[in-house]
């Protein structure tokens, strides 16, 4: 890593940090402008033992003052307590939740990278061949079918049909903690992205196959795999790469529907539930949690540019 | 071509050269494909090798250097491991020989402080220094045959005569037959022994390349010739440019496919094409009429 | 393996469409443009498919085989038999009737959130592409936030603000979904303020608003289609997102996702309840983005891949 790379992923995690503190003030200050929290809505509770509960929570003070405290404490990473359940502390819990729904996430741009990039050099190498129809029609479907519609298909697959199929052998248990667990919410919020990246990788891969080096790859008396793999699809990539950022984010969004349906215990799940239960302290602390992630995936993606371009310097 | 040769193809752009010089390596772009005829190196016949064996031969027997030494080097792989990687996949050298040779070959294209310049990527480099490479890439596996198709085009005049320079002294030291495509007859003419002249896809004279320039018996060398201006030249005679476009190869004309174009041509060039025929000790033409029987007053005459 | 190696000479793999073939009728961009669109086979399905959508929905507002609501017309989760083609649902529900409700409500969540997030995209890009200055500033500082943000929990906090209501729901995907076109209008709008015709105009006193409306948005407005028909598709996906887990238009409405988010409950045991309304969502996703394609390509020719 060179001095300049240190220098700009320095200054990204500087505007991370600042991104993830607006985001978190602008959702702060939204919702204490509006009536109603989790203490007064949902519990019927003697007067006297609600002020000590708004107590406890700074919510008898005016806005800005909550929000300096907030912020101050924000700083030392506390995110404060959760309104329903007195004494969870938020960051501990957010950061467990967090590693859940990292290693969904990750799981998923693997299925998406591997998948999307197979279909798309498939398609390209064997351009206008029933293989490209193929594979490039499944890349439109694939896009259009959201990632829920993925899960239901996948947990008939496995549930129903695996089970019978192999005759009471085989049993998917939907849910989380075991590895087995992990490849199919993976792939249902997977597959609409791969979509994505297939009909990029197409299209980039038809352009890299007729450059002129990839000629002198031939000429050389590389194999085809060689030519293929390392020099078209290594310089393909670099276009392909830009959607990365988009991309994140919009697995990040598909997990919170994949998380509450497969019950997984992440973010968005705890997103969903906090929300109905107007846990607003919660709800601020997971879109905290999002900014930094979201920032991190993006500043990941923009380390990687030099790495696939070397003409690209920091 | 025997050993050590040094043959120049010259003809205008669209007559073939590039498209012949992808066939020695059986690598013309699709659509196109190998028809007919035979492609021979060594007694074998590239176009019927087994893929396995093409591969071997391709970079391994024979190599080739691209017109545009901007566009050929893959962009994001250094230079050094694109040398590497030409060895690494044949079996000449092995691996640790593949990775102690980069740096000789760097020297040997005289590309200063090799060292580090292997460490580089493309894009760090000058378009001589890329055109260098490109050559060390190409002598890698000591190859029996390099093919230069245009390699000075794309760099500016210095840097041409630099490259040419090299590759004779490449022909002189290693003894590598070095094919030499360009358009332009004077880079032909500083370095290959023997020249062929193409003409819509077809060889229309060869022969050695000072009989073939001084003595020229087709036509098409004749007005190419006229259309260069010529250092060694003493008479200074008028330059002319050969008037009309090349034929489409998918619609040749009937007849001699030069005719179209050809001040001599007579009654039959456009009825029948000539055969290749010897007209001198060594040198081939194909045509009706021959320079030789066209009198110096009707040259006078068309010029 | 046949060597797929670089050409120079490849042919386009279709010529461009000759203009002037119909030389004395002039030929609009528009018209020209259309004239692409249903030449191409997928744009073409994509339009069968979409107005057998928009029927069925318009179908649903004065006949259903049954009422949406009516419980118990026969076994609960009955598969598909001859009077209920697609089965019935947890609550006895004729499914066919239900998926032909859920078609209006797509289609007045797509469309309307389409329009509504189109329209305020397209006021307030040119305001910032023309004016630049402090609205400028503003509207690029939020598109820029709304990159860290996932859209999809903004709209959950509205829903549970706001209610869940059809206009709400509307309202909650327009919130974000504004930002994307106001993106593209703005960047529209920066370089065709630059164009000669505009300084022409300008030139001779053409008021601004006149300029923005003559010949700027006109100017646009391809891409602006393009961008406002994938906004639909996406709209839908979004309202079946809020659907699922719980915060869509409330039943006994039949949206469609809210018929999915019923039916995952007895999955194993009625896969029809689940399937039904997943089919009729991809189908019309798919079909509008078949005709964002043929669009995109039609109108702007270079764009094609």
């Amino acid at each position: 890593m060179s001095r300049g790379t240190l220098v700009y992923a320095t200054q990204r995690l500087l505007l991370i940090t600042f991104t993830a503190i607006v985001v978190s003030s602008i959702v702060f200050i939204g919702i204490h402008q509006l009536p109603g929290n989790a203490i007064a809505r949902e519990r019927r509770i003697n007067p006297a033992t609600e002020q000590a509960l708004l107590h406890h929570y700074n919510l008898d003070l005016p806005w800005p003052q909550q929000y300096a405290i907030w912020l101050g404490n924000l700083f030392h990473g506390n995110l404060g307590e959760s309104l329903v359940n007195e004494g969870t502390q938020i960051t501990p819990l957010l950061l467990r939740e967090a590693k859940t729904s990292v290693t969904l996430g990750l799981a998923a741009v693997a299925v998406t990278i591997f998948v999307g990039m197979s279909l798309g050099v498939l398609a390209a190498i064997r351009q206008n061949t029933w293989v490209d129809y193929v594979a490039s029609t499944a890349a439109v479907v694939g896009y259009s079918v959201p990632s829920f519609v993925w899960a239901f298909l996948l947990i008939i697959l496995t549930v129903t049909g695996f089970y019978a199929w192999s005759g009471g052998q085989i049993y998917e248990d939907i849910g989380w903690g075991k590895i087995e667990q992990i490849p199919v919410p993976a792939i249902a919020l997977g597959l609409p992205y791969a979509a994505i990246v297939a009909r990029l990788t197409r299209a980039s891969m038809l352009e890299t196959i007729r450059q002129d080096y990839v000629r002198t790859a031939w000429a050389k008396g590389l194999s085809a795999r060689v030519v293929i793999l390392r020099h078209a699809l290594r310089n393909a990539l670099i276009p392909v790469a830009t959607i990365l950022g988009p991309l994140v984010t919009g697995i990040i969004t598909g997990s919170v529907v994949i998380e509450f349906l497969f019950g997984i215990p992440g973010l968005g799940q705890e997103f969903v539930t906090s929300i109905l239960s107007r846990d607003y302290n919660i709800v601020i602390g997971v879109f905290t949690f999002y900014a930094i992630l979201i920032g991190l995936a993006n500043l990941t993606v923009d380390l990687l540019y030099p790495v696939l371009d070397p003409r690209i310097r920091y | 071509m025997d050993a050590g040769e040094t043959l120049g193809i010259v003809g205008e752009s669209g007559s073939g050269k590039s498209i012949t010089a992808l066939s020695i390596l059986n690598l013309v772009p699709e659509p196109g494909k190998i028809t007919g005829g035979q492609i021979l190196f060594k007694n074998r016949d590239v176009v019927t090798m087994t893929s396995g064996d093409l591969l071997e031969y391709r970079g391994g027997d024979v190599a080739m250097i691209f017109q545009d030494p901007m566009t050929s080097l893959n962009p994001v792989l250094r230079i050094g491991f694109q040398i590497e990687e030409a060895m690494r996949a044949h079996s000449r050298f092995d691996k640790r020989q593949a990775r102690e040779r980069v740096i000789p070959l760097l020297e040997r294209v005289r590309i200063p402080s090799p060292k580090q310049r292997a460490r580089d990527f493309p894009h760090q480099f000058s378009g001589g220094m890329r055109q260098r490479a490109m050559i060390a890439m190409g002598l890698a596996n000591e190859p029996s045959l390099l093919i230069a198709d245009e390699p000075t085009t794309a760099l500016d005049v210095t840097v041409q005569a630099q490259i040419l320079e090299l590759l004779k002294e490449l022909n002189r030291e290693l003894g590598t037959a070095i094919i030499l495509i360009s358009h332009n007859v004077a880079v032909i003419s500083s370095l290959c022994t023997r020249v062929m002249v193409m003409y819509a896809g077809r060889v229309v004279e060869s022969g050695p390349t000072r009989q073939v320039f001084d003595h020229p018996e087709h036509p098409y060398t004749w007005s190419l010739l006229r259309s260069v201006p010529r250092v060694d030249e003493r008479r200074h005679e008028r330059l002319i440019s050969i008037k009309g476009m090349p034929p489409d190869l998918s619609r040749l004309p009937t007849g001699c496919t030069f005719h179209p174009r050809c001040q001599f041509k007579v009654e039959r060039c456009l009825r029948e094409e000539p055969p290749l025929v010897e007209v001198a000790a060594d040198q081939e033409a194909r045509c009706w009429v021959l320079m030789s029987n066209v009198s110096k007053e009707s040259l006078a005459a068309r010029t | 393996m046949a060597t797929v190696v670089p050409t120079a000479l490849e042919v386009p793999e279709e010529l461009p469409a000759v203009a002037g073939e119909e030389l004395p009728e002039q030929v609009t961009l528009w018209q020209d443009a259309w004239r692409r669109l249903t030449r191409n086979r997928m744009a073409v399905v994509g339009l069968v498919i979409i107005s057998v959508f928009i029927l069925t929905a318009l179908v649903s507002f004065v006949w259903t085989p049954y009422p949406t609501w009516r419980q118990a017309l026969g076994p609960t989760y009955q598969g598909p038999t001859l009077i209920h083609p697609f089965g019935l649902d947890d609550f006895g529900r004729d499914m066919l009737s239900r998926v032909m409700g859920g078609a209006a409500i797509a289609l007045g969540v797509g469309v309307g959130a389409s329009m509504l997030a189109s329209t305020i995209g397209i006021v307030l890009g040119l305001l910032a592409g023309f004016y630049r200055g402090k609205i400028d500033v503003v509207i690029s500082l939020l598109i820029n936030i709304s990159y860290g943000v996932p859209d999809l929990l903004i709209a959950l906090i509205l829903v549970v603000l706001i209610g869940r209501g059809i206009q709400n729901i509307i309202l909650a995907i327009s919130v974000t979904a504004w930002l994307g076109m106001a993106r593209l209008v703005r960047g529209q709008t920066l370089a065709l303020r630059e164009r000669e015709f505009v300084e022409a105009a300008r030139s001779i006193g053409t008021k601004n608003l006149k300029i923005l409306t003559r010949h700027i948005l006109p100017n646009a407005l391809g891409p602006i289609v393009v961008q406002a028909t994938y906004l639909v598709p996406a709209a839908i996906i979004f309202e079946a997102f809020l659907s699922l887990l719980g915060l869509g238009i409330p039943p006994p409405a039949p949206s469609w996702g809210s018929m999915a988010s019923e039916g995952y409950k007895a999955l194993q045991i009625a896969p029809h309840i689940v399937l039904v309304p997943c089919l009729a969502l991809s189908l019309t996703v798919l079909a509008f983005n078949w005709v964002g394609d043929g669009l995109r390509d039609a109108i702007d020719p270079r764009m094609r891949r």
